[in-house]
């Protein structure tokens, strides 16, 4: 590990190189960023990758068939294991996407499940992020630069090879392509992930298309080359949000979707990666009943943990809730990348009042968590080894069969202070190495 | 790849024509340079006339910087270097995370270059940078019309640059040379008869035709068609 360590600003310089950035607007104006990376791996015993991986194949199962319910009989929620106002409150429900099965039934292609691990060593899962989850790019990357800078780290180490992202990711664009080219489609340059959407297309052999580049003709999608003539898209792996996805079919007034490509999908004429409509499942509220669909849709009790959650919307949780509130984490169910999240224990007296008063006034719009102490990884931090809280989203891909990355995104937060590791913040990344004995 | 959308296609062209304009624009700069040295310290004033670039600089200092750095002046080098970043992030999964970064590296540098005392030292290894770029591209970047677009680009900025900085007859004849077959890879539009006058004048330039070197640039404008 030292001689790992001891290349860090080696492989910073290679990521550099290779232009390892994200994008960030700040106050109004775009900027590229570094994403900092810290050498020192997060590692993943192969035991512990072996629960993490059935509780995280088990976990993902379970959404996509909980999705192929929502959007068809519903029997969930006739059933009483889901409250109905609770699912069609979700901002990410869609009724355009009512009745649509994807290809191969699949609507979660891609899922990043956020983890935490607790100091007692119990992983808890935090999010599920089944929309447009992204990251996977900068530890296959950083892999690759690192083997560069720091051989003998890897050939002391058992490490699982985790460079085949790439050709998972094209095996599950394949699975549902409905005949003709890949596309990942990038709303442009001025995506936070662009550089990601830039890598995977090179590393997939996929086309990179701009939405212009894109067009629906006869119900389906087709790409425009240079001289005018077609050629047919049999997946989209899109990268932009549902509200932009199609004008004539969402927000009318987005500039960077395909007009009529919702037309398309319902056709059955493209498949759409990830499905429009997947919000409903990765809602922070419904994350509170995950371990109820697993046990309902796969008859199995769950092997990965929720963190402890309050939904505010239910009296007794409300009651929780309020009275314990500057123990407890709240998330409003609408924010993303680390925004709307307070933690009790830093709040004024007063702060705390306010929040209570807006929980009350707006129970369905936040919920609660227990503040989980989750275990600290060391980073290099001007020259020293210190703490820092550190996440993990891992990457699970469903095609053929649901399989999950032996590898994922370690996010570490560079204040000592804080919980908040999400690179929008200030976060950096770590290699996550899954030990293979 | 195969299959290029229209505006990969222009990306394509223009990060031949940036890159290849930082190139040898710098080599044009350094020969002024040394001259400015200690012969003609207003000699930037003739570069800028030759590359049709308003003289907006108050002394040979103060184009010295600008025209190397100023990353507010259109006509600066800087500027054409980001130019060319710009075109080849939209192009990673045509020319490679390789070749992308050998333009990265270019910026990169040149942007420390400009804190350097001595800058024209430190850009140097901008120009070794962007020579690796071209190699990468004839290495990586497999399919044979997008190579076309890009050197199209390429030698078309440098025919245009040879023109207006009055390089030898034989260094144009080369230049012509090397972009038309591209030019006819490339799938883009162009004026054949344009193109054959290009040829006519530069080889009745070997009879010291005056103004042919004009008349050529002028040319060259109308070339591409669409």
């Amino acid at each position: 590990m030292k001689d790992i360590i001891a290349h860090g600003d080696n492989i910073n310089v290679l990521l550099a190189r290779y232009g390892v950035k994200f994008g960030i607007y700040k106050n109004g104006t775009f900027h590229e960023q570094l994403f900092p990376f810290d050498p020192i791996p997060r590692v993943i015993p192969a035991e512990d990758f072996d629960y993490l991986e059935r509780g995280l194949r088990q976990r993902v199962d379970a959404l996509n068939q909980f999705l192929a319910d929502i959007y068809s009989q519903k029997r969930i929620i006739a059933d009483g294991v889901i409250p109905e106002d609770f699912v069609f409150s979700s901002s990410g429900y869609l009724p355009e996407c009512e009745g649509i099965m994807p290809p191969a039934g699949i609507f979660s292609h891609i899922s990043g499940i956020d983890l935490v691990q607790a100091k007692d060593g119990t992983w808890y899962v935090l999010e599920d992020n089944l929309r447009i989850p992204s990251g996977a790019s900068y530890p296959l990357i950083a892999r690759e630069l690192s083997r560069k800078a720091s051989p003998r780290a890897f050939r002391e180490h058992a490490v699982r090879d985790n460079r085949n992202y790439a050709d998972m990711l094209r095996e599950t664009m394949d699975n549902v392509n409905l005949g003709g080219i890949n596309v990942i489609l990038t709303p442009g340059r001025y995506n936070a992930a662009f550089f990601e959407h830039s890598y995977l297309a090179e590393k997939t052999n996929s086309v990179l298309a701009m939405p212009n580049d894109l067009f629906v003709q006869d119900c389906k999608l087709y790409y425009r080359d240079d001289h005018g003539s077609k050629q047919r898209v049999g997946a989209v792996y899109r990268r932009q949000s549902d509200e932009f996805l199609d004008p004539c079919t969402f927000r009318s007034d987005s500039l960077i979707g395909v007009p009529n490509l919702m037309a398309a999908y319902r056709a059955g004429n493209v498949a759409i990666i990830n499905a429009p409509g997947n919000g409903v499942a990765d809602d922070k509220g419904i994350y509170y009943f995950v371990p109820k669909m697993i046990r309902y849709y796969l008859g199995e009790e769950p092997i990965l943990h929720n963190a402890p959650t309050y939904l505010p919307m239910y009296p007794e949780d409300k009651q929780i809730v309020l009275e314990n509130l500057e123990r407890l984490v709240v998330k409003d169910v609408a924010e993303a990348g680390g925004y709307g999240v307070v933690f009790g224990n830093k709040m004024t007296g007063q702060e705390l009042a306010d929040w209570r008063a807006l929980i009350e006034r707006e129970p369905r719009r936040f919920i609660a968590q227990e503040v989980i102490d989750f275990r600290d990884l060391d980073i290099i931090d001007e020259g020293k080894q210190v703490p820092r809280k550190a996440d993990l989203r891992a990457f699970v891909l469903s095609g053929a069969e649901t399989r999950v990355w032996a590898s994922g995104l370690t996010r570490f937060s560079r204040n000592p202070d804080s919980f908040i590791v999400n690179s929008s913040q200030g976060g950096g990344f770590k290699d996550t190495w899954v030990l293979s004995r | 790849m195969g299959t290029i959308s229209l505006e990969k296609r222009d990306s394509l062209f223009w990060l031949g024509r940036y890159t290849e304009r930082v190139y040898t624009t710098l080599k044009a700069f350094y020969d002024y340079y040394d001259q400015m040295i200690d012969r003609q310290a207003d000699l930037y004033k003739k570069l800028c006339e030759r590359l049709d670039i308003p003289n907006i600089y108050e002394s040979d200092a103060d184009f010295i910087h600008r025209f190397l750095f100023d990353k507010n002046d259109p006509n600066s080098i800087f500027t054409s270097l980001n130019r060319s970043y710009d075109n080849g992030i939209m192009l990673r999964d045509e020319i490679t995370s390789d070749s992308l970064a050998y333009i990265q590296i270019s910026l990169d540098i040149y942007a420390a270059s400009s804190h350097s005392d001595v800058p024209t030292m430190a850009l140097l290894p901008v120009q070794d940078y962007l020579l690796a770029f071209w190699a990468s591209i004839d290495d990586n970047v497999l399919d044979q019309r997008c190579r076309s677009i890009i050197k199209c680009g390429r030698y078309l900025e440098r025919l245009d640059l040879f023109l207006r900085l009055g390089f030898p007859t034989p260094d144009i004849e080369r230049a012509l040379c090397k972009m038309t077959p591209r030019l006819r890879q490339s799938g883009i539009a162009y004026d054949e008869e344009v193109l054959d006058s290009l040829y006519a004048r530069v080889r009745e330039s070997m009879l010291h035709t005056p103004g042919w070197r004009h008349e050529c640039a002028r040319s060259l404008m109308t070339l591409i068609t669409e």
